[in-house]
């Protein structure tokens, strides 16, 4: 057989080979049998000495490239073999991605905290401090400064829990008020401020009644405080914690400390005006009062009413939170069972 | 109190439906609900009966024939005791709709045809607390004739259509018809006009039969009376009677109807006396302490000497405009009536009506207020209309006890401060309007406005009642929105506030849930966590013993909540409180409030699940959230765990306060197991940190540094030490010899028990070492590590393994 035929055989058998191999081993095995210095190619270009030499470039050029496809072949080969394998492994990896995650839990704000700080938000966002104040507050500032002497009707309308003559829990946060305006030093701008905290009336606790619940106060003096302002500041913000479609109307009412007072419905976000239960079919639900400061309580602070105007509103976050979710029980904030809790996960 | 529509109608004009009324009145003024009576009620008729026969099978039904003006008399059975021939009554005929969805059909009772039925005033809707008493046991007897056949409904005032207003305390002017009339008129811009009340000047005599005298003559402003002598008392006309059964007032007789109309009219409460059961004289004064007043039904009231009491001679004849007793009372007999009109203190009626639990319509207006300037007029009305119904013989003059000349009020403002609070710009004209229509008179000299209040709108007295009065007749609805337009402020949360702010982040992101628990607290709640030994602060007047202290600690309240998640079987809980905690120092009134962060862990902290092994919470694990917390502070403080068993109610054991700086801040641990058994919970962790001592710690000053370039050494370090011995000991041991470039200790084995010698530990400790600035070499490592385990073999008698 010529050297020639001898390598064209060498070709065949080797692709052919590579092309039945199983595993990468073989093919391992094979490019070292067929490629290697001790394999037949290399063998059998020994013989080249007894090839005319006009003929051996031709013979060198045909061994390259039997060498190349067998090379070929085997990587071919091998890439699908490593294809498989991949494949396989993958395939044998696969797992059930509807089975439950490993749990990694972040707790939940109260939700009652998540509505007071998303009002917080809102006011910080125009310009107001954020007070604290004192839950066992004395009289003078719970009641004498907010204009509701010892005689006054008014203190019917808050059955108080007193520690003392002088001593009581805050029935409302509106008692921060004489503390802010005396602290304030107005050379350096107006008041604005929001005071959320607890407070406390001697109530017996039910479905709509808590001895303990939360106020959010208002409040900002400075030149020209307006009725308007007020309406305005409001109107804001119960789109911002009703939805940007609702509408509020003031009605007159009374407080010892605003003068004028009023009375705040936002229009129904339930029905959107047009009635239901939940606004008793009226469209509109009343969700806080509130008032341009009465001189009095300006007086009593050193303000000159004639000077200087206020506007003050409080907001109950257990009624807008109740409004808001749908809650129908006022203790299920205090009860504090987790899965009540846990609901509202995120919401604010 | 409800605004009768016909009653308004004869004041001022009315065109528009009751629900329009009540929604302007709300925007306007008062709270206002619209009200229909018996919009249910259908063929209710007056019928006369002309004849009546016994049942032939019934002793207490009778079998009526009555005109109902159809061309023949129909025939009703009826079973009322009081039915008789000749009366005029109220028939449901066939088809009638009565309350309460009852609908009357013809039919047969006992055999005999009964085509409808002869009802009783409850049966058609007048409560029966308020019709006339003669009437409650049975059917209602028209006192005059009226024609067959007319429907009853106005006779009666079945259908009255009113405005039920909710006053707010300083709108008491509109507890009468009149006020109302005028607030209701300004709100739809109509002058009310009013008939002043006039008396028979023939009649009227001077009469001395009675001395009136006023000794609190402070607490008693106006107390003015008039006699009516030989008068017949009857009943009171129809037209009065359901005005007042309409306003929850049960019709008696012509005097008391007459006082008690006057009070809805004028809104002044009037009262009578029978002029012969008085001792010739009438006096207000102060009770004695210890003086009994009785009332009717046998009730006996102790009365105490800030009770103001109108008396006659040695009699009490009741509290002063609140109630009265039996003593002196207007009944059918009567035949000389005295009226009295007074103002009495507010502030002392209300006082005197909470204390005997006697609040009614009467002393609700003395509360609120009373205008003293129609106080003789009402008592001239009341007069008229006693002699009207019940004419008099002789009328006396007006008897003074005391009386003080209403004044109106004068306020003086300026149209453009109305317009700035207003927000608005409006002209001097349109606001000098809006006072017109509310009858108050005004001047304007250029832009001031001197405004004169009549006496009935005792409320107003100051520049801001005109501006609310301005601002809601021009309507809230047409004001601007707009926002302050002054200086820019910066606003934000005190740094207080934002590091517990940032506290509470801490311990939501490690998965605990945040609660709200309540400040008042029992006082066995209290006695249980007072670690701080603080004095208690207690309610003057607590509601319940579970709420009758204030709480100096979180942790009961945690408990609480664990104890009510347990018992519905959430078991595995994580929860936080962020609040203030009451601690009085000994010798001061007022508690101090501090601000703290306290938790609560039972149960798993890694679930059963199906690719987890269950976890149980243990003293680490809580441990690892706190110091997590401090590291949070951002304190340049050195915090450390101090085992103690002084808190009774944690175990002794697994319990550690919480130090920075030497300061306890707070504390860690384990519940005592006796506690939990008493709380019904299973084995929790709690803890707390008091938010200001973390607040008043030095803040860390961070300078950046960059990561180390060169590599760390270990070395393992396992040693048997006696089991008394802590591991904070060794560690800081460890610290002291390791040298300046041991870095950090790390413990990574604890074991007692089984081959291991009795009351002792193995330890197994890694020490990290490296040098930021070069390559540590083995023989500087090696050194520091004998000296290391040097030392805690002499300190400690540590075996070495
Ligand atoms: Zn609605």
């Amino acid at each position: 057989m010529s050297l020639n035929d001898t390598l064209k055989n060498l070709r065949e058998n080797g692709i052919d080979e590579a092309k039945r191999a199983q595993r990468l081993q073989e093919l391992n095995d094979l490019r070292v049998n067929l490629l290697g210095k001790k394999g037949p190619i290399t063998k059998a270009l020994r013989g080249m000495k007894d090839v005319p030499a006009e003929q051996r470039p031709e013979i060198g050029t045909l061994a390259n490239n039997v060498k190349k496809d067998i090379q070929a072949a085997i990587e071919e080969k091998m890439s699908e073999l490593n294809q498989k394998l991949v494949a396989k492994k993958l395939e044998e990896e696969t797992i059930d991605v509807t089975l439950p995650a490993t749990k990694q839990t972040q707790g939940t704000k109260h939700i009652l905290n998540q509505t007071i700080e998303d009002i917080e938000q809102f006011f910080i966002g125009l310009g107001y401090e954020v007070a604290g104040g004192y839950e066992v507050e004395e009289d003078h500032y719970n009641f004498e400064r907010l204009n509701i002497p010892k005689d006054h009707p008014a203190r019917d309308m808050q059955d108080t829990f007193y520690l003392s003559d002088e001593l009581l829990m805050r029935t409302q946060t509106s008692a921060q008020e004489g503390r802010d305006m005396e602290a304030h030093d107005f050379t350096k701008g107006p008041l604005k401020m929001i005071s959320p905290g607890v407070v406390y009336r001697r109530d017996d606790d039910d479905a709509t009644h808590s001895h303990q619940f939360h106020q959010i106060e208002g409040l900002v003096v400075d030149k020209n405080i307006s009725m308007a302002d007020l309406k305005g500041t409001l109107d804001a913000l119960c789109r911002h914690v009703f939805g940007p479609d609702r509408e509020i109307r003031f009605r007159p009412s009374y407080f010892p400390f605003t003068e004028p007072s009023v009375e705040v419905d936002v229009s129904c976000f339930n029905c959107g005006g047009e009635g239901c239960r939940i606004c008793k079919y009226t469209g509109w639900i009343e969700v806080l009062g509130a008032g341009l400061t009465h001189p009095n309580v300006l007086k009593m602070s050193g303000i000159d009413p004639n000077e200087y105007s206020g506007m003050a509103f409080g907001l109950g976050p257990e009624r807008f939170a109740m409004l808001k979710y749908g809650i129908n029980d006022i203790r299920d904030f205090y009860l504090n069972d987790v899965r009540f809790l846990e609901q509202f996960k995120g919401v604010n | 109190m409800k605004i009768s529509v016909n009653w308004l109608k004869e004041y001022i004009p009315v065109d528009h439906t009751v629900e329009e009324m009540a929604n302007k009145i709300s925007l306007t003024g008062i709270e206002s609900g619209p009200v229909k009576l018996g919009e249910e009620l259908t063929n209710l008729v007056v019928g006369h009966i002309t004849s009546i026969k016994s049942h032939p099978d019934s002793d207490h039904l009778k079998v009526c024939q009555v005109d109902v003006g159809e061309s023949e008399d129909i025939q009703i059975v009826c079973g009322a005791p009081n039915v008789a021939v000749d009366q005029y009554v109220i028939v449901a005929l066939h088809g009638a709709h009565l309350p309460n969805g009852v609908r009357i059909k013809r039919g047969k009772l006992r055999g005999q045809e009964s085509n409808g039925m002869i009802c009783g005033l409850d049966e058609v809707g007048v409560p029966a607390k308020y019709m006339p008493e003669e009437f409650e046991n049975g059917i209602y007897v028209f006192d005059q004739p009226q024609k067959p056949g007319v429907e009853v409904y106005d006779l009666l005032g079945l259908k009255e259509q009113m405005i039920d207003i909710d006053i707010t305390p300083n709108r008491a002017d509109t507890l009468g018809m009149h006020g109302a009339a005028w607030e209701i008129g300004a709100t739809y811009n109509e002058k009310p006009t009013f008939k002043k009340p006039e008396l028979d000047d023939s009649k009227v005599k001077d009469l001395t039969d009675i001395d009136v005298t006023v000794d609190a003559k402070d607490l008693v402003p106006d107390y003015l009376v008039r006699e009516l002598k030989d008068i017949k008392v009857t009943k009171s006309p129809l037209w009065m009677q359901r005005r007042l059964w309409n306003q929850n007032i049960r019709p008696v007789n012509s005097v008391v109807d007459a006082t008690n109309y006057v009070m809805i009219e004028y809104g002044q409460p009037v009262q009578a006396y029978d002029l012969d059961k008085l001792n010739q004289s009438l006096t207000v004064k102060l009770a004695n302490a210890g003086d009994k007043l009785n009332l009717a039904d046998d009730v006996e009231k102790t009365l105490t000497a800030n009770d103001l009491v109108v008396t006659s001679g040695d009699k009490i004849l009741g509290l002063a405009g609140i109630i009265n007793g039996p003593e002196a009372t207007v009944d059918e007999n009567t035949k000389n009536v005295v009226l009295e009109a007074g103002v009495f203190d507010g502030a002392s009626v209300r006082k005197t009506a909470q204390r005997h639990d006697l609040r009614d319509d009467a002393s609700n207006r003395f509360e609120k207020g009373v205008d003293n300037g129609i106080v003789e007029e009402a008592l001239t009305r009341a007069t008229q209309l006693v002699d009207q119904i019940s004419p008099a013989q002789e009328i006396s003059q007006t008897i003074v006890g005391n009386f003080t000349k209403a004044e109106p009020t004068v306020i003086k403002g300026s149209i453009d401060h109305i317009n700035h609070l207003m927000g608005l710009d409006l002209s001097a004209d349109e606001i000098v309007g809006i006072f017109d229509r509310l009858g108050f008179t005004s001047e304007l000299n250029g832009d001031a406005v001197t405004v004169t209040i009549p006496t009935r709108r005792w409320d107003m007295g100051i520049e801001a009642d005109l501006v609310e009065e301005v601002n809601r007749i021009y309507g809230y609805e047409n004001l601007p929105n707009t926002l302050p337009a002054g200086m820019e402020t910066r606003g934000g949360y005190s740094a207080k506030r934002e590091l517990s702010n940032k506290l509470r982040d801490i311990l939501l992101g490690e998965g605990m849930d945040e609660v709200i628990n309540f400040s008042l607290l029992s006082k066995q709640e209290v006695a249980d966590f007072n670690v701080n030994q603080t004095e208690y602060t207690k309610l003057l007047h607590p509601m319940t013993e579970d709420h009758e202290y204030l709480r100096n600690s979180l942790i009961p309240g945690l408990v609480r909540n664990v104890a009510y998640n347990q018992a519905r079987k959430n078991n595995d809980l994580s929860i936080f409180e962020q609040a203030r905690v009451f601690a009085r120092p000994t010798g001061q009134d007022r508690p101090n409030e501090i601000p703290y962060i306290s938790g609560a862990i039972s149960g798993n902290v890694v679930e059963d699940s199906w690719n987890t092994e269950p976890k149980q919470v243990d003293f680490y694990y809580v441990k690892g959230i706190v110091e997590e917390l401090l590291s949070f502070t951002n304190a340049d403080a050195d915090f450390t765990f101090v085992a103690t068993d002084e808190y009774t109610n944690m175990h002794p054991g697994q319990t550690a306060k919480i130090l920075a700086n030497d300061q306890v801040v707070g504390f860690i641990g384990k519940l005592h197991p006796d506690y939990q058994k008493k709380h019904s919970i299973t084995d929790t962790f709690v803890f707390e940190l008091n938010i200001n001592a973390l607040f008043g710690l030095n803040t860390k000053s961070v300078k950046a540094q960059s990561a180390p370039k060169y590599p760390a050494i270990t070395r393992d370090l396992a040693i048997l030490v006696n089991k008394d011995i802590q591991n904070s000991q060794i560690i800081n041991d460890i610290f002291v010899n390791g040298g300046k470039y041991l870095q950090d200790v790390n413990i990574f084995d604890v074991y007692e028990g089984k081959n291991i010698k009795q009351d002792h530990k193995s330890l197994g400790y890694h020490l990290v070492f490296l040098n930021p600035n070069d390559t540590l070499t083995d023989e500087e490592v090696e050194k520091a590590f004998s000296l290391v385990k040097d030392s805690l073999v002499q300190k400690f008698n540590v075996e070495i393994r």
